[in-house]
């Protein structure tokens, strides 16, 4: 029994015990190999897009070279429309659109989302008051939704914010209102036994506990976010990247076409693996393994 | 560790029960407990699981109600967590977003001990030293193995200087070799400090090298079958002659041979 004591004692106490290995090229290639594999694959994939589309017998009207994409990309994102112009065939004046309706209706979605979702988890009444809306409206396509805001709203700016509101909303409820429910008992338990009053029990204990279901809800929020932002724009609307894409199409400029759908991707996954860094910032503890 | 005569804990007729919901029944946990205990007592409660044991702690804590009689510290009715008392968990029930250090000082924020800041330093320091534990101050629970984060959890029971520690199985999740430095640990401190404690186990060699008395509990509805004194002179844990003894091993069998009918039943699911 002694001896145990001693061992543990002695593995835990000996300087020894962690040793300095320093900067070896495995170290370096371990640190660094994601981003390099990641590089050379994406590189090799639009050399090859761009021979095929080259050598190949490929009509530019379905598939543009890749050169031709980044081209249009660079070019539409360097030039703004000139004062008053009636159509703008900038990506960067429909970009910078689509990304101010899509943040206003995240903060609006978060605004109402939070406070609504923390309530449901934290109070009974409140919870079976708007479980059955929420659940309705989340399982509710929100593509079905879009001709109504469109009949109420018109095709304006206000109706493409609450469309992107209506998709990104739920995810957030439903994630602050679980987080709230699944706080765990212990936690609550000891938090009482040294003295903690209901408010302290809700700001010492649910809230930090809740907050990264939060941020997991506002990510998926992202995504439905921008869906939404994507379905407003073609349904209705003149301005924004889902109207670029249905008017670039229209006019047979696949590579601008090309060159939305790309720019899509960037920012949605830039906005995604923003919130997985805030997410391991804020919650270190959870160790959450992400696809 | 003296133990005096002046009872810190006494339960009266104690009853607690549980409403099940679904059945629209009740479910009687503990039955006419009748138990005092002395301030400095170290006294193990066993019995198998689901017989209330639990309860029983957690009534004297103040967390649940109770269904009948009555349980008093110091003479007063328990209504309500205080500060006199301090609980030690099973899974430790640390704060996963704060620091060991900010872990302990946990009791300071939600209540107010009258105490400068000066002394809760003080104190802070004086807990992780004697958890053994100083140097780990900014570190986070999930980077503690779980011997440690048990440390941190006694830390923060013992930061309110607090009369009487409850322990609910607190060394079931830790393997066998940190257990035993574990409960070297546990008697030291509780000896240390002069504490009363209540220690919940489902470890028999546990309950004889820790208690002063060990209460044996019965199955559904719980209620006392046999206070066993355990006279074994302390420090025991590294006392190899207490383990080897004829005494030990007759304790021993004692206590499996009350306990061992109920575990069955458990096990049936009676």
């Amino acid at each position: 029994m002694a001896k145990a004591t001693e061992q543990i004692q002695y593995e835990t106490d000996d300087p020894n015990r962690i040793q300095d290995v320093g900067w070896t090229f495995k170290e370096v290639w371990r640190r660094t190999r994601g981003f390099v594999v990641t590089s050379v694959n994406l590189i090799i994939f639009f050399i090859l897009w761009e021979i095929v589309t080259t050598y190949g017998n490929i009509n530019s009207l379905f598939l543009p070279k890749a050169s031709a994409m980044f081209q249009e990309l660079w070019i539409g994102m360097t030039t703004r429309a000139p004062e008053g112009a009636v159509f703008s065939g900038s990506i960067l004046d429909h970009f910078l659109h689509s990304f101010k309706n899509l943040m206003t209706g995240l903060a609006i979605a978060m605004a109402i989302g939070i406070p609504g979702g923390l309530l449901m988890g934290g109070n009974k009444y409140v919870e079976s008051i708007l479980s059955p809306y929420v659940w309705a409206l989340a399982s509710l396509p929100r593509i079905a939704l879009v001709p109504l805001f469109i009949l109420f709203l018109g095709f304006t700016t206000t109706m493409q914010v609450t469309i992107i509101v209506i998709s990104a909303v739920f995810p957030i409820v439903i994630n602050a209102w679980a987080g709230v429910k699944t706080t765990e008992k212990s936690l609550l338990a000891a938090a009482k036994v040294f003295g903690a009053n209901r408010v302290q029990l809700y700001y010492k204990v649910v809230l930090p506990y809740t907050l990264p279901f939060i941020i997991s809800g506002i990510q998926q929020g992202i995504g439905r976010g921008l869906i939404g932002v994507v379905i407003a724009e073609l349904f209705g609307g003149s301005n924004g990247l889902g109207y670029l894409i249905q008017r670039s199409a229209d006019t047979f400029n696949t590579a601008m076409t090309f060159a939305v759908l790309l720019l899509l991707i960037v920012m949605s996954l830039s906005l995604i693996n923003f919130t997985r860094w805030l997410e391991a910032k804020v919650a270190p503890w959870r160790n959450v393994n992400h696809l | 560790m003296q133990i005096t005569n002046e009872n810190i804990i006494v339960a009266e007729d104690l009853t607690i029960s549980y409403d099940l919901h679904r059945e629209r029944k009740k479910l009687i946990a503990l039955q006419d407990i009748n138990l005092e205990i002395k301030k400095g007592e170290f006294v193990v409660l066993v019995g198998p699981s689901g017989c209330g044991k639990t309860s029983f702690i957690n009534a004297v804590s103040g967390l649940i109600p109770k269904s009948g009689g009555s349980v008093k510290v110091r003479g007063e009715e328990v209504t309500a967590p205080g500060p006199d008392r301090a609980m030690v968990f099973q899974d430790y029930a640390l704060l996963p977003w704060r620091t060991v250090e900010s872990n302990i000082r946990l009791p300071y924020e939600l209540q107010n001990l009258g105490i400068s800041e000066e002394e809760k330093k003080q104190r802070v320091k004086n807990c992780l030293e004697l958890v053994d534990l100083a140097g780990f101050e900014k570190s986070f629970p999930y980077e503690l193995s779980g011997g440690m984060k048990q440390r941190v959890g006694i830390a923060r029971a013992l930061a309110t200087n607090p009369d009487i520690l409850l322990a609910d199985e607190p060394f079931a999740a830790i393997d066998a070799m940190t257990r035993e430095a574990m409960q070297a640990e546990m008697e030291r401190i509780v000896s240390e400090t002069g504490q009363t404690c209540v220690f919940i186990t489902h470890s028999i060699d546990e309950a004889i090298l820790l208690g002063d008395r060990v209460v044996v509990i019965s199955y559904r509805p719980g209620k006392i079958k046999e206070i066993v004194n355990i006279d074994f002179p302390r420090p025991r844990m590294n006392n190899s002659e207490v383990k080897i003894s004829k005494t030990y091993a007759e304790l021993r069998d004692h206590i499996w041979n009350l306990v061992k009918d109920e575990a069955m039943q458990t096990t049936r699911g009676e």
